[in-house]
């Protein structure tokens, strides 16, 4: 008798990307939510606003993910209500990992991108896999389409990448219109060859000025 | 592990303006341990049909002798080289045969047909063939292929900017591949000739 462990979990796709700038980081996902060869909406976000520096994208089972970031929006209220402060994008990226691997052995089937200022106001981005292990990075892609869009990021980005040794503090030197640009390109390459990747393209841009978002459409099929 | 995943592969193929360029990575696994870095993948059928065999590595050598046998056969009673289409039926339907007892591999066809059209297809283990204009991709990269060469492919390239594309295109996406890399080969076919360039990329 096989083990039906997996009946738990579901996956309904989608990609997100982030990429931190000098000033500046653009978080990006699609918008598509998916079950199996189905659509189920064509306009659902997957990026949760958790501090004014900080947001999170995160594609995987939906269900999970409401919980995740619902979770971590109140630990940010808290850390708000004891500290008097908000909740720093390096500080957060402790707290979701933390939050991850505390379900260690029932996981959030959530794949997560975490991008923001750091406190110099540099931009960061952190990513993680399922159980909390995770890495500051100058850019990262996950979900259905991360598979083709790393590899391009790796080339495009001029900026050290999470594979070369010695670890490097890497943000790209490209300017922040380039990037969204970039970012463009790559979702609409993901979208020609992924299912699970389409519909539109929401970017959320973290500056010293604050949070711009902006709606992109990709192709629907 | 999956069985196409035993030994480890990148296969790419590329059309340009009147050229085409096929590559291919130079690692030879077994499973996780690197067993050889210069390993061929990508075979001459004639000087203008060429062959990328991904998957598992014994049954891409079987094919390939089986391919230049039928091929050979061909010439003496044709006494002419084999247009790529219908190389391509000559591929398909030397899987086919295996239905029920594959051979393990995915074949990436390119060539120059006739007036010097560029030609490339693949197919599945089976045979079912996908013609494409644009590029095929194979092997155990094959879905960062896939992102990497929509991303950078343009249509009608020059030979020159096309082999920097494919070159860019193979090493970006092995890199994210821990079952290939080990440097490229890339192979760049015109009407007038053919260039050979082995890659050096990061040797992990």
């Amino acid at each position: 008798m096989s083990r039906r462990g997996d009946w738990v979990y579901e996956n309904n796709g989608g990609t997100c990307v982030a990429i931190a700038g000098a000033d500046y980081c653009v978080v990006a996902a699609d918008t598509r939510l998916s079950v199996g060869y189905s659509i189920l909406t064509r306009d659902h976000s997957k990026i949760c606003e958790l501090a004014d520096k900080c947001v999170l994208a995160s594609s995987g089972f939906q269900g999970d993910i409401k919980a995740l970031h619902k979770n971590l929006a109140a630990r940010e209220l808290l850390y708000q209500h004891q500290h008097n402060k908000r909740m720093s994008c390096p500080a957060m990226a402790q707290l979701l990992s933390n939050t991850l691997y505390y379900k260690r052995f029932f996981p959030y089937y959530a794949f997560n991108v975490l991008g923001g200022l750091d406190s110099e106001g540099k931009g960061c981005v952190f990513t993680y896999d399922a159980v909390g292990s995770y890495e500051r990075t100058g850019f990262s892609a996950q979900g259905t389409g991360s598979t083709l869009i790393m590899p391009v990021l790796d080339n495009q980005l001029k900026s050290p990448s999470p594979l070369l040794l010695p670890a490097r503090d890497a943000v790209t030197p490209l300017s922040e219109s380039e990037a969204v640009d970039l970012v463009k390109d790559v979702f609409a390459s993901a979208t020609e060859r992924d299912i699970y990747t389409g519909d539109k393209l929401e970017i959320v841009v973290i500056n010293k000025a604050g949070t711009k978002r902006e709606y992109i459409d990709l192709r629907k099929d | 592990m999956s069985i196409f995943e035993y030994n480890g592969s990148a296969v790419v193929a590329m059309v340009g303006k009147n050229c085409f360029a096929i590559a291919s990575d130079r690692r030879l696994g077994v499973q996780l341990q690197t067993v050889a870095t210069d390993f061929q993948r990508v075979f001459k059928i004639h000087d203008r049909l060429y062959i990328g065999l991904s998957g598992l590595a014994t049954d891409a050598q079987t094919l390939y002798q089986r391919l230049v046998f039928r091929h050979k056969l061909y010439q003496l009673r044709e006494e002419r080289d084999m247009k790529p289409q219908t190389f391509a039926s000559l591929v398909s339907a030397l899987l086919y045969e295996k239905r029920f007892g594959p051979y393990f591999c995915q074949p990436v066809i390119a060539g120059l047909g006739d007036n010097d059209e560029p030609f490339i297809c693949t197919m599945d283990c089976l045979g079912a063939k996908e013609l494409a204009k644009d590029f095929v991709v194979s092997g155990t990269a094959s879905e960062s292929l896939y992102g990497a060469c929509e991303s950078m492919y343009k249509p009608s390239m020059e030979p020159e900017e096309l082999f920097e594309t494919i070159s860019q295109a193979l090493l970006a996406s092995v890199d994210r591949d821990c079952l290939s890399g080990w440097g490229g080969y890339v192979l760049l076919v015109t009407p007038t000739e053919v260039q050979e360039r082995v890659l050096k990329g990061r040797m992990d």
